[in-house]
């Protein structure tokens, strides 16, 4: 168990750095200095050159990336082209939005995909199991975005039982009005994502479904629901823990179509607004954000992973 | 072993003498009864009955075995008797299974699974699997009491979840309990599962092939456990087995399924002397014996029946040798007789002709035994293993460095001459497989040279060695994984040609040969392997290795997934081959019985080294190694008589692991006559008795009595 988590503890920081350093420098791919992008085209050469200075971008390519990296382990990752505000500053305002957001579709998510993978499994020809397949598909099918729009006009413009633009009500302010301000968005998530999820459930559970130790279980004596509570799932959740933890990475690097849609202050939206300004600190601050939010996932799944299935501990 | 801990604790009364069971069955009630139990599947090839009428009675005390090959519902019905087939294509099950008196096909779902495990438990073929991984193996015993005794609180399951790990042998129960399957051995997992099983003290116990996935050694150790299962429960034991070995050693009654039916049931010592059924005695002619060699097996012809078209007459009647045609056996499906005296059963129209084919079985046996003995040995040999070395890393810590080595090959030397066959027997985990691999430097060697047709392996380039993989070629264990199922059987075997470069037409022409060689029919050519029984696709992967011509065959336990009538034909075949083509063979087997029926030389594998060699005579008729003369002893014998005199001391324990070995004499930990030179020096292979035996006490060893030693 130890060695395990040394080892990927260590594969983490490895692809942590490597992932910085690709993050930093992206933007030298991009068209454009970002010392023009400040000032304009019309800007003279001594304006750029002190405006470069003040961005650090006049030393050699090994110096800016430590500095950057350095100021960025401090919390500072420059300014906003733009605002000028701190990129810190700015990412903080909506990471809990993100947060909020991501929570409320996992948790629909799990909510849909747990009882709906069982049933599909185990029940495959029952009448409910084949609605809900009918629902997997379609739930592949239909595109987010578009399920999204059509939840705007039926629940929101049409019924108006509920606001058509998300604003972020902090949950820990404000419960209810968190749930109905953030509801839509996550439903429009979370058919999709339940959808992918039910169905690597049901796969991985029909399979456990046949194997010897499940026999063995019932063999003695144990009730079919505590077969497969006790013995089934566990087994059968280790696919779907690493499917759930993707998940998870997507929605807190912001679900950037959705929070369009319903103008939700994300991250994404952040994101999205940014890269159309250039605002280059401000997308490699949220990106470097992205990358390492998604590797810490992955660790977290890989501790999962252990916790759940003790063969894995040995290697 | 764990005797002690079970002295005294049988249940007064309810223990029958394993002797008579006969005369206690008047009084009791059947635990147990199948009652025209029917089985069917749907599949596409239409409606399959797999279970065709099955009846069978087991009593408290006594062990049934319940014997036959693979598909002929042995295992089927039981497990539709308890609720346990979940397949959706099950179509019908019908008839009664009586628990006590009560039908369990006809109760209600809650209802059955309260007497599972309580009334009635399972024991299962590799316990490995049957076990769940991700739960700690005390609580998956502790599960199976406290289901059925809500009141019983998770520490006082645990005390007496100690205890019966205790009892079944489990060493340290205590720290034991906290530990996962693949923490265990598959020896001790199926301790577990006996655990798991006697747990609620049931009245029916039933042992799936308990011991199939196991070595000898390990499966005497667990057989003995299920004898001490019966006493401590009472219990009534349903033995599942295709090993006519275990049941001899092991039954009071015996019924033989063939077909999806029971065709003949009988006290065990009858079924073994005077079967009443032409299949029980042609299985009988066709198994391999470890006490007398044949010259030749006497194979049962054609292939196991196919349960979606069962014939109309008697199941057995196309491979039968005594109907001979006769219509009444083609038309009319017999129904089972008592026999004169009244004891034992019998499907067959003509019972008293059965017995007859026991006899013509041993007659051309043994007079004509080990003639092909002779002095081929002259020669230089066609495989020559001096000294071979192969050690696998083992990777472990933050780095994944090499931290330790499984010395899999640790110095093994072995010769063998044309025309010859040299047995390589072992335990799983000896190194035997990866010996075999060496040849075709399918594994790398890590010393040690290895010539083929003096034709050094380890040294050859590419182009060389192709040109000796063509002369050495390999038959594998698993005929089903071992054929590309994409390719038809004729291309599979016509592959090695096409490397060669033959154009069609010839490869073609010698496909035809090469399957009238095996026995099989030049039309089937273009099928696909997976139309086709095992027997048949361990016929096509023979045809395979022979196309090259090869000199040298390389035997990897090519029979052991085949059943024992089939496999009888597979022994014959490769007889006959080598017969006519003089090619030599290395065949690995963990089977002594199959190694004594096929081999000249025998080497005994023990953790990566020879511990004995020799002919075959030597090496089983006076065994000087003490590891040889454990295995030969843990091998059931099929033969009931005296099997009371036969008193088997298991080996104890599992093979240490390969990663460390003990220091001297590897064997010397589970050696019983191991003494204080053992640790200090390794001893070497030297001259024995006319054979080469590893044992400082090899000179001793004779003088044991054969009782003593076993």
């Amino acid at each position: 168990m130890y060695g395990h988590l040394v080892r990927r503890l260590l594969q983490f920081a490895v692809v942590l750095v490597l992932g910085s350093i690709a993050v930093w420098a992206f933007t030298f791919a991009l068209p454009g200095d970002p010392a023009t992008v400040l000032l304009g085209s019309d800007a003279s050469e001594s304006e750029l050159a002190a405006t470069r200075a003040r961005l650090g971008l006049d030393g050699s390519i090994v110096q800016q990336y430590l500095s950057w990296i350095g100021h960025a382990v401090g919390g500072d990752l420059g300014a906003s082209y733009y605002s000028g505000q701190p990129v810190v500053r700015e990412l903080l305002d909506r990471i809990p939005a993100t947060i909020q957001l991501a929570g409320f579709a996992m948790t629909l998510t799990l909510l849909i995909a747990v009882p709906v993978g069982i049933v599909v499994a185990l029940r495959p020809h029952s009448v409910a199991g084949r609605v809900l397949q009918g629902y997997l598909t379609a739930g592949l099918a239909v595109p987010t975005f578009w399920l999204g729009l059509l939840l705007i006009i039926v629940l929101a413009v049409q019924l108006q039982w509920l606001p058509a633009a998300s604003d972020f009500v902090p949950i820990w302010r404000d419960p209810a009005g968190a749930v109905t301000a953030t509801i839509l968005p996550a439903v429009a998530i979370a058919v999709h994502t339940s959808s992918v999820t039910a169905r690597f459930l049901a796969t991985s559970l029909g399979e456990v479904m046949g194997k010897d130790y499940i026999r063995t279980a019932r063999a003695k004596g144990v009730p079919e629901r505590d077969v497969i509570r006790r013995h089934a799932l566990r087994n059968a959740s280790l696919p779907t823990v690493t499917i759930v933890g993707l998940q998870l990475g997507s929605f807190l690097g912001g679900t950037v179509v959705i929070e369009a849609v319903f103008n939700y202050p994300g991250l994404g939206r952040l994101l999205y607004t940014a890269i159309g300004e250039r605002d280059y600190a401000l997308v490699q601050g949220g990106v470097l954000f992205v990358v390492a939010t998604f590797l810490l996932l992955n660790l977290l799944v890989d501790v999962f992973y252990a916790v759940l299935d003790p063969r894995i501990r040995l290697t | 072993m764990s005797g002690g801990a079970l002295d005294g604790a049988t249940r007064g009364g309810t223990v029958h003498s394993a002797l008579t069971p006969a005369a206690d069955r008047g009084a009791g009630q059947p635990v147990l009864s199948l009652r025209d139990l029917v089985v069917e599947f749907t599949t596409p090839a239409g409606v399959v009955r797999a279970v065709d009428g099955m009846s069978y009675d087991v009593f408290g005390g006594e062990t049934l075995s319940v014997v036959g090959e693979t598909g002929s519902g042995k295992s089927v019905s039981v497990l539709a008797a308890l609720g346990l087939l979940r397949t959706p294509n099950l179509r019908r099950v019908s008839g009664q299974a009586l628990l006590g008196g009560v039908d369990l096909l006809t109760l209600p779902e809650v209802e059955l699974r309260r007497r599972l495990g309580r009334d009635v438990a399972m024991i299962f073929q590799d316990a490995i699997s049957a076990l769940n991984p991700v739960q700690r193996v005390g609580h998956q015993i502790a599960e199976a009491l406290r289901v059925h005794d809500r009141a019983l609180t998770a520490a006082a399951a645990r005390v007496r979840v100690v205890e019966l790990l205790d009892m079944v042998g489990v060493p340290h129960a205590d720290a034991r309990y906290d530990q996962y399957p693949h923490q265990f051995s598959g020896g001790m997992c199926q301790r577990v599962m006996i655990a798991m099983a006697i747990a609620n003290r049931p009245k029916v116990l039933i042992a799936d092939e308990p011991t199939t996935a196991l070595d000898v050694s390990v499966q005497a150790q667990i057989l003995d456990l299920l004898r001490v299962a019966r006493e401590e429960t009472g219990a009534g034991v349903v033995l599942i087995t295709h090993d006519l070995g275990v049941v001899a050693e092991t039954a009071d009654r015996v019924s033989v399924t063939y077909g999806g039916r029971i065709v003949e049931s009988g006290e065990v010592t009858q079924i073994f002397t005077r079967p009443r059924h032409p299949y029980t005695a042609a299985l009988l002619g066709a198994l391999p014996r470890l006490d007398t060699a044949a010259r030749r097996l006497l194979p049962i012809p054609g292939q196991p029946p196919d349960p979606s078209e069962l014939p109309p007459g008697c199941a057995f009647a196309p491979r039968c040798p005594i109907s001979q045609g006769r219509s009444v056996c083609t038309e009319q499906r017999p129904e089972a007789r008592p026999g004169p005296d009244g004891a034992g059963v019998s499907a067959c129209h003509f019972p008293d002709e059965a017995a007859a084919l026991l006899t013509r079985a041993d007659s051309p046996g043994d007079t004509t035994a080990s003639v092909s003995g002779g002095d081929a040995a002259a020669g230089s040999p066609v495989l020559d293993v001096q000294q071979a070395v192969a050690r696998f890393p083992v990777r472990s810590g933050v780095l994944a460095r090499p931290s330790a080595w499984v010395h899999a090959v640790d110095g093994v030397s072995l010769r063998v001459p044309a025309g010859r066959t040299l047995g390589l027997v072992g335990e799983s985990g000896c190194g035997k497989t990866t010996l075999a691999r060496l040849v075709l430097r399918l594994v790398e060697p890590t010393g040690g040279r290895i010539l083929v047709d003096g034709r050094d392996v380890g040294a050859a380039g590419r182009s060389q060695l192709r040109q000796i993989r063509r002369s050495a070629q390999m038959v594998f264990q698993d005929p089903y994984a071992s054929l590309n199922p994409r390719l038809s059987v004729g291309d599979n075997v016509a592959e090695p040609l096409r490397l060669q470069g033959l154009p069609y037409a010839k490869r073609r022409s010698q496909v035809a040969d090469l399957f009238a060689r095996v026995g099989l029919r030049t039309e089937h050519a273009d099928r696909l392997p997976s139309e086709f029984s095992g027997g048949q696709r361990q016929r096509v992967a023979i045809a395979r290795a022979l196309a090259s011509r090869p000199g040298l065959l390389i035997l990897d336990e090519p029979v052991s997934a085949l059943d024992v009538s089939v496999q009888a034909q597979v022994l014959n075949l490769l007889a006959d081959l080598q017969r006519e083509s003089a090619m030599a063979y290395l065949f690995v087997s963990h089977d002594l019985a199959v190694i004594r029926q096929v081999a000249d030389e025998v080497a005994v594998m023990y953790l990566g080294r020879i511990v004995e060699s020799g002919s075959v005579r030597r090496v089983y008729d006076d065994p000087r190694h003490p590891y040889t003369r454990a295995l030969l002893a843990s091998v059931p014998v099929p033969d009931p008589v005296g099997r009371a005199d036969r008193r088997r001391v298991p080996l104890g324990g599992d093979v240490p692991s390969p990663v460390d070995p003990p220091s001297g004499c590897r064997f010397r930990t589970r050696c019983p006559i191991a003494v204080a030179i053992c640790a200090e020096k390794e001893p070497p292979l030297r001259l024995v008795a006319g054979g080469h035996t590893a044992c400082h006490l090899a000179d001793e060893t004779a003088d044991l009595t054969p009782e003593a030693a076993r």
